[in-house]
């Protein structure tokens, strides 16, 4: 990493590839539904990412964030009226409120028992959501959650019904949360966070009080994923109890880490094949998750660095190639 | 202002009925080259862990530029203008030599690195010290090399050079040249007399020929007690310190 090189903006490079990829997928894909899951996922893997890819923390987590989002954006709008900005916002005050309280006490311990507390911590919050079905309609999840129109100063910009005007809001939020997160990494807290996961001891001894470090990038990490559990609440109209479920947890990481960690791009790719691999064999077959251990277990042994590491190689080794193929084409011309 | 950069009085560390430390009275003067050396077992290294906040003592304290941080944690010594280097090399492996200097230069903010919200390169000041001390470590042309892909010696001299970031008063070196070979030494010995001019530097050594032509004080430590402290001629000479290096003690 060249740091003395004036640093490319964050609105270039990876941030126009990821506007390439949201333009085109509704385009591609079958439905503009399934690009909007695919972008909420990636929102939650982005959010994974930034624990575990940069901070280095394997957090089982997540689905607390997601699923409570779900909730307090239902919630908020169902019996508080709340339109759609303001239960997106709720939902990530959520977020990293409850990211705030899982960070503060699991970053006391590290490595497994890190590990392990976040573990159970969601198993606390599914049974406490399964507990308090008043709130959350327990196992049948909690019904009619509205979409509202998105309305900015009281003018209604869209009612955000067909799935195509929801898709570009996700998209537009996708985008700005995207940047933002870029923001972050290419900050001094980014860049401590890389030097904890780098060897915390040192980045201690250099100064850095590493829980105050860690503890922010759980709750951005809460906030992040948060909104993408109340997105995903207002387009299936609906919180399942699977929101806050273990298995959620797992798939969040499995998406970041097929992906890539520790690059944003990965995210997107990582949730993007998992969700359509989903869609695709999940009707044809209902036992397709075995063929997600499959690929989870190949990429973990030879793609170290998830599918966009594997394109980042390809990619590198074609210019390498291509400027190999310049230099012997001059060298021939000189020689004529 | 105090001639004493750092003093501890009667600091003592205990394992159980074990004590690593017994009762420490060490005093370093500003604008020296201090030196703490003694065999395997002495306690230097428990000294060395108590004063950079890494083991609490038991007993006694410890003051810094006439401030009390014996209970002070690790980290936040930074601040105060002490700073560290390991034993063992501890680097960010796989991120470039400026950037391990850079962050190590980011570090004296403290709290203040929490900042997400604008650009590590916005605020230069960080990236020029991280210039100023490859310079000044002659790893230059190595700026751009991961930590991890250089040389042993070269990382020894990174590991001095991360302590220097944070433009500490007091440099506290643990055994710096720890694992090098013959010909990466006299590199060694220089750059730390060069630091020895403008740090207070307070370091633990075992190459005997370092720590004769660069100390200007020596402490010798035995049995977790201070055995004698003096100039390197008057340290050279003594009896009893020939005797705790031959394992004659009790006799």
């Amino acid at each position: 990493m060249n740091t003395s090189k004036k640093q490319a903006s964050i609105f270039s490079g990876v941030t126009l590839a990821a506007l390439a990829a949201v333009v085109l997928m509704p385009l591609l894909l079958p439905s503009a539904t399934l690009a909007t899951e695919i972008l909420i996922f990636a929102l939650a893997a982005l959010g994974c990412n930034l624990l575990l890819g940069y901070t280095g923390l394997l957090s089982f987590g997540q689905a607390i964030f997601f699923g409570g989002g779900a909730y307090v954006a239902s919630l908020t709008m169902i019996h508080l009226g709340f339109g759609l900005l303001g239960a997106l916002f709720a939902a990530m005050i959520a977020g990293a409120a409850l990211a705030a309280l899982v960070g503060l006490l699991a970053i006391r311990r590290t490595g497994i028992y890190f590990v392990m507390l976040t573990l159970a911590f969601t198993q606390m919050a599914y049974f406490l959501a399964y507990t308090l079905s008043d709130w959350t309609g327990g196992d049948n999840g909690l019904l009619d959650v509205p979409r509202p129109p998105l309305t900015l100063f009281g003018f209604e910009i869209s009612d955000l019904t067909s799935s195509y005007a929801f898709y570009t809001f996700v998209a537009v939020m996708f985008m700005l949360i995207f940047v933002f997160a870029r923001r972050v990494i290419h900050s001094p807290f980014g860049t401590t966070l890389v030097a904890i996961r780098e060897n915390e001891g040192r980045a201690s001894a250099v100064g850095f009080s590493t829980n105050h470090f860690k503890l922010l990038a759980f709750v951005i990490s809460g906030g992040i994923t948060g909104i993408a559990g109340a997105l995903y609440a207002m387009l299936l109209n609906f919180a399942p109890l699977s929101n806050i479920e273990l298995l959620m947890s797992e798939n969040i990481l499995i998406m970041t880490i097929i992906g890539g960690t520790g690059s944003l791009l990965g995210s997107l790719l990582g949730a993007g094949s998992i969700v359509m691999l989903g869609d695709l064999l999940s009707s044809v077959w209902p036992r397709w998750m075995i063929i997600l251990g499959i690929a989870l277990i190949a990429v973990v042994l030879f793609m170290p660095s998830g599918l966009w590491g594997g394109v980042e190689s390809l990619i590198k080794r074609w210019k390498e190639r291509r400027s190999g193929a310049s230099e012997k084409a001059a060298k021939e011309a000189e020689a004529k | 202002m105090s001639d004493y950069i750092l003093e501890t009085e009667q600091l003592g560390l205990r394992y159980g009925a074990f004590a690593a430390l017994g009762s420490v009275d060490l005093k370093i003067r500003r604008g020296t080259i201090h030196t703490v050396i003694g065999p395997n077992g002495a306690g230097k290294t428990t000294l060395f862990h108590c004063l950079t906040g890494e083991r609490r003592p038991s007993s006694g304290k410890i003051r810094f530029d006439g401030k009390d941080l014996t209970r002070q944690p690790a980290h936040k010594r930074v601040s105060s203008g002490m700073s560290r280097s390991f034993q063992i090399t501890s680097l960010f492996q796989n991120l470039s030599v400026r950037e391990n200097l850079r962050l190590a230069a980011q570090g004296r903010d403290g709290l203040g690195a929490l900042a997400f919200w604008y650009s590590d390169t916005h605020r230069s000041k960080h990236l020029e010290k991280a210039d100023e001390v490859l310079d000044r470590i002659k790893l230059t042309h190595l700026a751009n090399t991961d930590a991890g892909d250089l040389s042993h010696g070269q990382q020894r001299v990174l590991e001095v050079g991360m302590s220097l970031c944070s433009d500490p008063e007091l440099l506290l070196l643990d055994e710096p040249t720890s694992g090098m070979g013959v010909d990466d030494i006299p590199v060694m010995t220089k750059l730390i007399s060069e630091l020895g001019k403008d740090h207070t530097v307070m370091l633990i050594e075992h190459n005997m020929k370092l720590v004769m032509s660069i100390s200007d004080r020596i402490t010798v430590m035995h049995q977790g007690n201070i055995l004698i402290e003096g100039e390197p001629e008057e340290v050279r000479g003594d009896e009893r310190v020939k005797k705790a290096y031959l394992g004659e003690s009790g006799s």
